[in-house]
């Protein structure tokens, strides 16, 4: 039975959450009906769903979702194997596990901020790389200012970035697996390699799905780091939805629209989870 | 936790095989820690370094004269100083807020039945996985019209609404037996004393791991301190480094380092002492 604690404990953050969570988010779907400019208030006009049909019909909304979509295609494969092989090392780790798991794992609570000026740092023209191919002999890359690299640049900083966070998630996956299943495989004789495949990657599927799916939505919201390394060039070709978003909203003053690109990210957000929750069930969450 | 001791049991029955490929194992290890570190060893060794041109090659580091130049220019003459006091003042006094506010929110979650409670949680839950993005126009719209646009209350405020310490206090109360409480209750004692004499003082190991990552996320926070703040003078870390890379003028690369190895050294410190508590707040959904 809940019975005589006191309810009013919640009231402060609740509070707190109603005025910077959920009345922002109301705002939000509100302003995307309207063409709203802060420093034009008095010329604010409902609009309707145009906000939503100008953003599907503009060439910048599809090169930003192009450009996730070639984020995630790239990164992803990468990602997930090279996480996948570092947790498994990391779980055959007798000695000094604890040290390895930490260098590996530190980056992922580093600032995105710091990470994208360090690499920026290793990209610029003068940087590091650069240095060393000339020291090959060989020519300078124009890692950030050449449009076919500018993206790669970044994914190659994300990958960097993220595989020790996910070989995090999918070492802790791996911890969850009996030891006596392990233990029963082997004594019927598989070698590790079967081990591996037919016993610890089937446990891993749930963890394994969410990595992905996580990833994936990650790709959506990626903002700092073009922020700092391309400011979405050169030729757009960095630009992504949140970023648009931000350009929108604080360089062009249209709100309306820039919430409406908001719920649209929203809208896909919600549509993967939703298919997470359609092929993972709960699993998922027993798995985290 | 040690499911690696399953792997080493197996291991020891093949002990001849199990050394060569122990060596593969940890020299592998070795070189993935490297490879995730090797960024911030190159940031540091950058920032104490002189003059304004990044050392070219790791083979020079040791030749390049080491020296606190970038650190005293830093301290002098540019807003740096600026930037670390904000960001000091804004997570000294978010976090502790955000500790405060997740036992008691938390503890009424788990204790006591009021109406909407399930509705607040369900919400509180979304918010987790909500791209943050979503609030940015809003909230610069609701600190602009209360003019509260470049101040310290729109830097802090926002972090208070952060539903995932609220959430795991929920989460960590439900797991402790409330017997203890209700003895209490019977004895005579008011909800507040119940509170803070006997929930409070055992929830440390839980607040461990909201304050840990409130932290982080506090400390490395961008996306809200970059919209809501206008004047150099209130720009926190990730912020002012972030403009201060996108400057018009030639970069100052060891400037920039060295205050990125400035906004690095409070996320060491947290990383070595509290790096159990950040992997339970990252398995248990906190976004970083």
């Amino acid at each position: 039975m809940k019975r005589g604690a006191r309810p009013l404990g919640v009231l402060p953050w609740a509070l707190a959450f109603f005025f910077f969570g959920v009345a922002p988010l109301a705002y939000a779907l509100a302003l995307s009906f309207l063409d709203y400019n802060p420093l034009r208030a008095d010329r604010t006009v409902w609009v309707g769903l145009a906000n939503y049909a100008t953003a599907l019909q503009s060439p910048s909304f599809w090169r930003a979702l192009r450009t996730t979509a070639y984020f995630v295609v790239g990164t992803l494969p990468v990602t997930l194997t090279l996480a996948y092989a570092v947790a498994s090392l990391l779980a055959r780790a007798r000695r000094a596990e604890t040290f390895f798991r930490a260098a590996i794992f530190f980056p992922a609570a580093l600032s995105m901020v710091v990470i994208s000026l360090v690499f920026k740092s290793l990209y610029a023209e003068e940087g590091l790389l650069n240095g060393w191919l000339a020291a090959a002999g060989l020519s300078r890359i124009h890692w950030l200012l050449d449009p076919r690299l500018a993206l790669p640049s970044i994914m190659i900083m994300d990958i960097w970035s993220s595989v020790g966070y996910y070989a995090i998630l999918i070492l802790a996956g791996r911890k969850t697996l009996p030891d006596d299943q392990l233990e029963a495989a082997r004594l019927e004789g598989l070698s590790a390699w079967e081990v591996e495949r037919r016993i610890v990657f089937p446990h891993l599927r749930p963890v394994l799905l969410f990595v992905v799916l996580l990833n994936t939505i990650r790709a959506f919201q990626i903002f700092i780091e073009v922020f700092v390394l391309t400011r979405g060039g050169p030729l757009e070709s960095t630009l992504t939805l949140v970023y648009h978003l931000y350009d929108r909203a604080f360089y062009h003053f249209e709100m309306g629209y820039a919430s409406a690109l908001a719920f649209l990210l929203l809208i896909l957000v919600g549509g993967l989870l939703v298919i997470q929750r359609y092929v993972l069930g709960e699993r998922a969450r027993e798995a985290r | 936790m040690r499911g690696g001791a399953a792997a080493s049991g197996a291991r020891a029955g093949r002990a001849t095989r199990s050394r060569g490929s122990a060596w593969g194992l940890y020299l592998a290890l070795s070189a993935i820690s490297l490879a995730s570190l090797a960024p911030l060893l190159y940031m540091a060794r950058v920032s104490f370094g002189a003059g304004s041109d990044l050392p070219i090659a790791p083979a020079d580091w040791w030749g390049h004269p080491l020296s606190l130049e970038h650190y005293r220019d830093l301290w002098s003459g540019g807003p740096m100083a600026r930037f670390a006091f904000n960001s000091l003042l804004v997570t000294g006094v978010a976090v502790p807020i955000q500790i405060l506010l997740a036992a008691a929110a938390g503890h009424a979650l788990a204790r006591s039945g009021f109406v909407g409670r399930g509705t607040l949680l369900a919400l509180a839950t979304a918010f987790l996985i909500l791209p943050k993005q979503v609030l940015l126009a809003p909230l610069y719209l609701l600190f602009a019209s209360a003019g509260l646009l470049d101040t310290y209350a729109a830097l802090v405020l926002p972090h208070l609404a952060d539903p995932f310490g609220v959430l795991f206090m929920a989460h960590y109360y439900q797991t402790l037996s409330p017997e203890l409480e209700e003895a209490a209750r019977t004895d005579g004692l008011s909800a507040s004393a119940i509170f803070w004499r006997i929930v409070f003082p055992v929830s440390g190991p839980g607040l461990a791991v909201v304050g840990v990552n409130g932290f982080l996320t506090t400390w490395n926070a961008f996306l809200h301190p970059l919209v809501l703040t206008t004047s150099e003078s209130m720009r926190t870390l990730p912020v002012g480094l972030a403009l201060f890379a996108q400057s018009e003028h030639r970069v100052d690369w060891g400037a920039l380092l060295a205050g990125s190895t400035i906004a690095t050294v409070p996320v060491v410190l947290a990383f070595l002492l509290f790096q159990r508590q950040i992997v339970e707040g990252i398995l248990k959904g906190s976004s970083r």
